[in-house]
C-alpha cells in the first residue's frame, strides 16, 4: 500500500513538473494581417513583426465590439513558452507512439512462432506484450488530443496552414485510428476466446495483422505532414495556394521518414520490452518467474538489436535526401548548427551496440558450451570500441589557441580521417559486422557436434540455394543499374570500382555458398566476413574520401553499394550458420535465469539511451527547419524562432525522457494491478 | 575445456592503457609528421586524448566484467598472495602509483594557468535564406565560356586571394604565417568540397566579420570582398578556386 503512494505522488510529481521547470516568457502574440480576398488557398501572411491593437483606455464594449477582430499568429500556455510545450507534448506523443506502433509487429510475430513451433510459452509472451500495448494505447490518444489542441491553440495561423493543405488526409486520420483502436482491443481481449482451432488462431492473427496495417497507415499519414515541413512541395511557394495535395503528401522525405521510422519504432519498443522484462526480473521472488523474465528480457534485446542493425542504413539514406532536398539543410545538419548533436548521437548509438552486444557476451554465461567462444570477446570488444572511438570523432575538434597553433592548421589528422562520412559509414558497419559475429558465436554456445551439409537434405540445399540467389540478385541487378546512371562522364568515371566490388562480393557468396555445399561451411562464413570487412569498412573508407573530394554525386550510390555488400554477407552468412548447426548435438542448454545482475543493468540501460536518443533525434528533424514552420514557405516570427543551445536542448530532452520514463512506469504498474502475485507462467 | 584463469587479468588492463596513453602522447605525433611530411610533430588534442583514453578504460571495465568468473580473476589480483614475488610487488606498485595519478590530476586540473579557452566549433556555419537560392550564373553556360570564366576566376584569385590562401589554394599564401589562425587549405576535401558553391559565394561576399565565434574555421581574418568584387567576379573566383584546389563543389544531387 505504502509503495502505490510513493508511485502515485512520483507520479504527480512527474505530471507537474514541466510547468514548474518551464522558463516564463511573456506573452506577445504577433499580429498578421488578415486577407480580405477570398480565395480557395489560403494566402500567406506578409511578415512584418505586427503589433497587437491597443486598446483605447477606456473603450466602452460597444466600441470593442465594433473593432474587427485581428488574426492571431501566436498564442503563450499560460505565459509560458509555447514552443517547449508544443516540443514535450509531441515529443511525448510520438515516444508513446513509437511503443504503441512497434510492439505489435513483433508481438504478431512472436505469437506466429508460437503457434507454428507450438511453444506455448511465446503465446503467453505475445500476450504480455500486448497488455503492455493495450495500457500505453490510451495515454498515446490522450498526448495526441492534448497536442492537437497545443497546437491550434498556440500555433493558429501555422495551424490553419497544414488544415489548409492537408484536412483531407485528418480526416482519414481519424477515421484509421477507429480502426486502429478497435483491432488492438479486439486483438488483446479475444486472445483467449480465438484459441483451440487453427482457424481460430488465424483469425486471431488476422486481427493482430489489420492492428499493424492501421498502425503503420496511421504513423504514414502523420509523417507526410511532419516531413512537409522539412520539405515542402505541391503549394505554390509564393501564395502557400496547394497545388497538388499529391506532392504536398508525397513529399520528398516523407518515404526515408516511414522507413527509418518503422524500423527505429521496432527497435525502440523492443528495448522497452526488455527494460520492462529486466525490471521485472530483479524483482522476481521465484526461479520460476526469474527463468521467464530472463528469457523475456533475451527476446527484448534480441528485437532491439535485430531492428538496430539496419537502422543506420535506413538514417543514412534519410541524411542524403536531406541533403538532396536542400544542400544547405544538410549542411546545417551534419556540418553546422547541429553538427554537435551528431556527435551526442553518436555516443548513444554506439552505447546501444556496445550495451546490447555486452548482455549477449554475459547471456553466454548461462550456456554450457560457450567456453569455447568466449576467446572471441576479447577482439570484439577491441573493434567495436575502436569503430566507436573512431566513429565519435568529430569533423572539427575544440581546440585551445596553443593547440592550433602546434598542429599548424585546423583539422588534426585523426579528425581529418575519422570525422568525415567515409569514415563513419566504414566503422559503423564494422560494428553491425561485429555485433552480428557476437550473434553467431551466442547462437553456437549451445550447439556441439554438427552434422556435415551433405547430409542436411533437401532443406539445407535450398535453403543456401534461395540466399545465394536472393543475394545475387541484390549485387548483381544495383551492380547492372550503376552502369545507366546518368552522370556526367567524368564523374561517371567514379562508379566503376563500385560496380567492380559488387560483382567481387558476389563471386565471395557464390563460393561461401560452394564451400558449404562441400561441407566447409565455417570456412565460407570466415571467408564472407574478411572479403566483405575488406570491401565495405577499408576499400570504401579509402575511396569514400576520393569520392568525396571529386566527385560527391557518387557518395549516394557508393553507400547503397556498401550497404548491399554488408547485407549480403550477414544474410548470407545467418542461412550458411542456420543449416551448418541444423541437427547439431546440444551441450547443455541454456539455463535462463542464471544470469548476473549487472546484466539486467545493462538491458535497462538500452531503454533509457534508445528513449534519450528518440528525444535528440526528434529536436533535430524537427530544428533543422531553423526559423520556419514550413521550410521556406512559411516562416516563424514568434519570439521563440531561434535555434535552442545544446545545454538547453539537453535539459528539455531530459525532462521528456524522465517524463516518459515516469510515465511508462506508472502506466506498466496500472497493467499490472490486476496481477495476482507470483503468478508467472512456468517455462 | 575451459579457459585458463588469469590473475593478472588487471594488470594486462593497466598494461593496455598506459599503451594507449603512449600511443597517443608521444607515437602518433611523430607518426602523422612522417606520414604527413609536416616539419613539425602533430600533437594529439587534449579533448581527443581524454575521449580516447576514457574508451580504453571503459573498454577494459566491459571486457572485464563480461562474465563473473572474468570479473573475479580481475579482482582477485588485489587480494594479498604468498609466495609470488612480482605480484607482490606490482601490487604495491598499484597501490602507490594509483593514488598518485588521481592527485596529479587533480593538480593539474586546480593549478592556476592562463590558456586561451577551448570552444566547441562548427563546420559550417548557417548559410542564410537568401544565399540558398543563389545560382552561379556561368555554369550553366557552354564549355568554352565556362573555360573562360575558369581562366578568368584564376587571374582574380591570385590577385586577391593568393596572399593568404596561396597559388595553389592550400593555406600556404606569403601571409599565412602572420595570423593567428591559418587561412583555409582549400586542397582538403573536408573543406569546400563538401559545400555547395553559393555556400562560398555567402563567404567571400560577407567574410568573417559577424560570424558567431564557434564558425571556426571560417571565423577568421577573412575581409568582406562585397564592396570591392562584383558579383559575376566573386562567381568567377569561385570557379578558379576549385579549380586551382583540385577538388569539385557538392553538387545538388536529384531525388530519387
Amino acid at each position: 500500500m505504502k509503495r502505490n503512494i510513493v508511485i502515485l505522488f512520483l507520479f504527480t510529481i512527474t505530471i507537474l513538473s514541466p510547468l514548474l521547470l518551464s522558463s516564463k516568457v511573456l506573452a506577445n502574440n504577433a499580429v498578421a494581417h488578415a486577407t480580405e480576398e477570398e480565395s480557395p488557398g489560403m494566402e500567406l501572411p506578409q511578415f512584418e513583426a505586427g503589433q497587437a491593437p491597443e486598446g483605447e483606455s477606456g473603450a466602452t464594449p460597444e466600441a470593442a465590439e465594433e473593432e474587427e477582430l485581428e488574426v492571431v499568429q501566436y498564442r503563450t500556455f499560460f505565459g509560458l513558452d509555447s514552443r517547449v510545450v508544443v516540443w514535450i507534448v509531441s515529443e511525448l506523443h510520438l515516444m508513446f507512439a513509437a511503443f504503441v506502433l512497434g510492439v505489435p509487429i513483433f508481438a504478431v510475430i512472436v505469437e506466429i512462432v508460437g503457434y507454428k513451433g507450438g511453444d506455448v510459452k511465446y503465446d503467453k509472451m505475445a500476450k504480455e506484450f500486448t497488455k503492455l500495448l493495450s495500457a500505453a494505447f490510451a495515454t498515446t490518444a490522450s498526448l495526441g488530443g492534448l497536442l492537437a489542441f497545443c497546437l491550434f491553440g498556440l500555433y493558429p495561423e501555422f495551424m490553419s496552414h497544414m488544415t489548409n493543405v492537408f484536412a483531407p488526409t485528418m480526416y482519414i486520420y481519424a477515421l484509421l485510428f477507429f480502426g486502429e483502436a478497435f483491432t488492438l482491443y479486439g486483438y488483446y481481449y479475444s486472445w483467449d476466446i480465438l484459441k483451440g482451432t487453427a482457424f481460430r488462431k488465424w483469425s486471431h492473427i488476422s486481427l493482430g495483422v489489420m492492428l499493424n496495417l492501421f498502425g503503420t497507415s496511421l504513423m504514414f499519414l502523420t509523417n507526410s505532414w511532419a516531413t512537409y515541413m522539412m520539405s515542402p512541395s505541391g503549394v505554390s511557394p509564393a501564395t502557400g495556394r496547394v497545388l497538388s495535395l499529391y506532392h504536398a503528401f508525397y513529399n520528398e522525405l516523407w518515404m526515408p521518414v516511414n522507413i527509418h521510422r518503422l524500423i527505429a519504432n521496432v527497435c525502440f519498443g523492443g528495448f522497452i520490452v526488455g527494460a520492462y522484462a529486466a525490471v521485472k526480473f530483479l524483482g522476481a521472488r521465484t526461479e520460476e518467474e526469474k527463468a521467464h523474465y530472463d528469457w523475456m528480457g533475451y527476446v527484448g534485446n534480441f528485437i532491439g538489436i535485430g531492428a538496430l542493425i539496419p537502422l543506420p542504413f535506413a538514417g543514412y539514406w534519410l541524411g542524403r535526401e536531406v541533403y538532396s532536398a536542400s544542400p544547405v539543410m544538410g549542411n546545417i545538419m551534419m556540418g553546422g548548427a547541429f553538427s554537435w548533436t551528431f556527435i551526442i548521437q553518436a555516443i548513444l548509438i554506439g552505447m546501444l551496440f556496445i550495451g546490447a552486444n555486452y548482455y549477449l557476451w554475459l547471456g553466454m554465461g548461462r550456456i554450457k558450451g560457450s567456453e569455447r567462444y568466449t576467446k572471441f570477446i576479447k577482439y570484439l570488444v577491441f573493434i567495436i570500441f575502436a569503430c566507436f572511438a573512431v566513429w565519435l570523432t568529430p569533423h572539427n575538434l575544440p581546440l585551445s589557441g596553443e593547440e592550433r597553433a602546434m598542429i599548424g592548421e585546423q583539422y588534426h589528422p585523426f579528425s581529418k580521417y575519422f570525422g568525415v562520412m567515409a569514415a563513419k559509414n566504414a566503422v559503423v558497419n564494422m560494428i553491425i559486422l561485429a555485433t552480428f559475429f557476437s550473434f553467431l558465436i551466442y547462437r553456437r554456445s549451445n550447439k556441439g557436434e554438427t552434422v556435415p551439409f551433405s547430409e542436411q537434405g533437401r532443406a539445407g540445399k535450398i535453403g543456401i540455394f534461395s540466399a545465394l540467389i536472393f543475394c545475387l540478385l541484390m549485387l548483381v541487378s544495383y551492380a547492372v543499374s550503376l552502369n545507366f546512371v546518368e552522370l556526367e562522364a567524368n564523374i561517371k568515371e567514379f562508379v566503376k570500382p563500385l560496380i567492380t566490388s559488387l560483382y567481387i562480393q558476389s563471386f565471395a557468396v557464390g563460393l561461401a555458398a560452394f564451400l558449404t555445399f562441400k561441407n566447409k561451411g565455417k570456412l565460407a562464413q570466415t571467408m564472407l566476413f574478411a572479403v566483405t570487412a575488406c570491401i565495405a569498412v577499408l576499400y570504401f573508407w579509402y575511396y569514400g574520401f576520393e569520392v568525396m573530394q571529386k566527385a560527391n554525386l557518387v557518395l549516394r550510390y557508393l553507400s547503397v553499394t556498401q550497404v548491399s555488400i554488408v547485407m549480403s554477407c550477414l544474410i548470407m552468412n545467418a542461412v550458411i550458420d542456420i543449416f551448418v548447426f541444423r541437427k547439431a548435438k546440444l551441450v547443455g542448454g541454456i539455463s535462463w535465469g542464471k544470469m548476473p545482475v549487472r546484466s539486467q543493468y545493462a538491458l535497462i540501460l538500452l531503454c533509457i539511451v534508445i528513449v534519450i536518443l528518440m528525444g535528440l533525434m526528434g529536436f533535430i528533424r524537427s530544428g533543422l527547419r531553423m526559423d520556419w514552420h514550413v521550410y521556406g514557405i512559411l516562416q516563424d516570427t514568434s519570439q521563440w524562432a531561434y535555434t535552442p543551445t545544446l545545454s538547453f536542448m539537453g535539459r528539455v530532452v531530459g525532462l521528456i525522457v524522465a517524463l516518459f520514463l515516469g510515465l511508462v512506469a506508472f502506466v506498466f504498474w496500472l497493467a499490472n494491478l490486476g496481477e495476482s502475485k507470483g503468478k508467472t507462467a512456468t517455462q | 575445456m575451459a579457459n585458463k584463469r588469469s590473475t593478472y587479468l588487471m594488470m594486462w588492463m593497466v598494461f593496455v592503457v598506459i599503451c594507449v596513453f603512449l600511443f597517443l602522447r608521444y607515437a602518433s605525433p611523430k607518426i602523422f609528421q612522417v606520414l604527413m611530411a609536416k616539419g613539425h610533430p602533430m600533437p594529439t588534442p587534449s579533448t581527443l586524448m581524454m575521449w580516447y583514453m576514457i574508451m580504453g578504460v571503459l573498454a577494459g571495465l566491459v571486457y572485464a566484467t563480461t562474465s563473473n568468473q572474468k570479473f573475479a580473476d580481475f579482482l582477485s589480483f588485489l587480494l594479498p598472495e604468498h609466495g609470488s614475488l612480482i605480484k607482490s610487488f606490482l601490487q604495491k606498485v598499484l597501490f602507490v602509483t594509483f593514488p598518485l595519478i588521481i592527485g596529479w590530476f587533480v593538480y593539474s586540473w586546480s593549478i592556476p594557468g592562463a590558456a586561451s579557452p577551448v570552444e566547441l566549433r562548427i563546420q559550417h556555419p548557417t548559410l542564410p535564406q537568401n544565399y540558398e537560392k543563389q545560382e552561379n550564373p556561368f555554369r550553366q553556360k557552354d564549355a568554352e565560356t565556362q573555360r573562360r570564366c575558369v581562366e578568368e576566376g584564376k587571374i582574380l584569385f591570385q590577385t586577391y586571394c593568393r596572399p593568404c590562401h596561396g597559388s595553389k589554394a592550400d593555406g600556404n599564401g606569403p601571409f599565412a604565417n602572420s595570423f593567428r589562425l591559418r587561412p583555409i587549405n582549400f586542397q582538403d576535401p573536408g573543406t569546400i568540397a563538401t559545400v555547395v558553391d553559393n555556400y562560398l559565394f555567402w563567404r567571400i561576399k560577407e567574410g568573417a566579420p559577424g560570424l558567431p565565434s564557434e564558425s571556426t574555421p571560417w571565423d577568421s581574418a577573412m575581409p568582406a570582398w562585397k564592396d570591392d568584387l562584383k558579383d559575376d567576379e566573386i562567381w568567377k573566383i569561385i570557379m578558379g578556386e576549385y579549380d586551382t584546389a583540385g577538388v569539385m563543389p557538392r553538387q545538388r544531387e536529384k531525388l530519387e
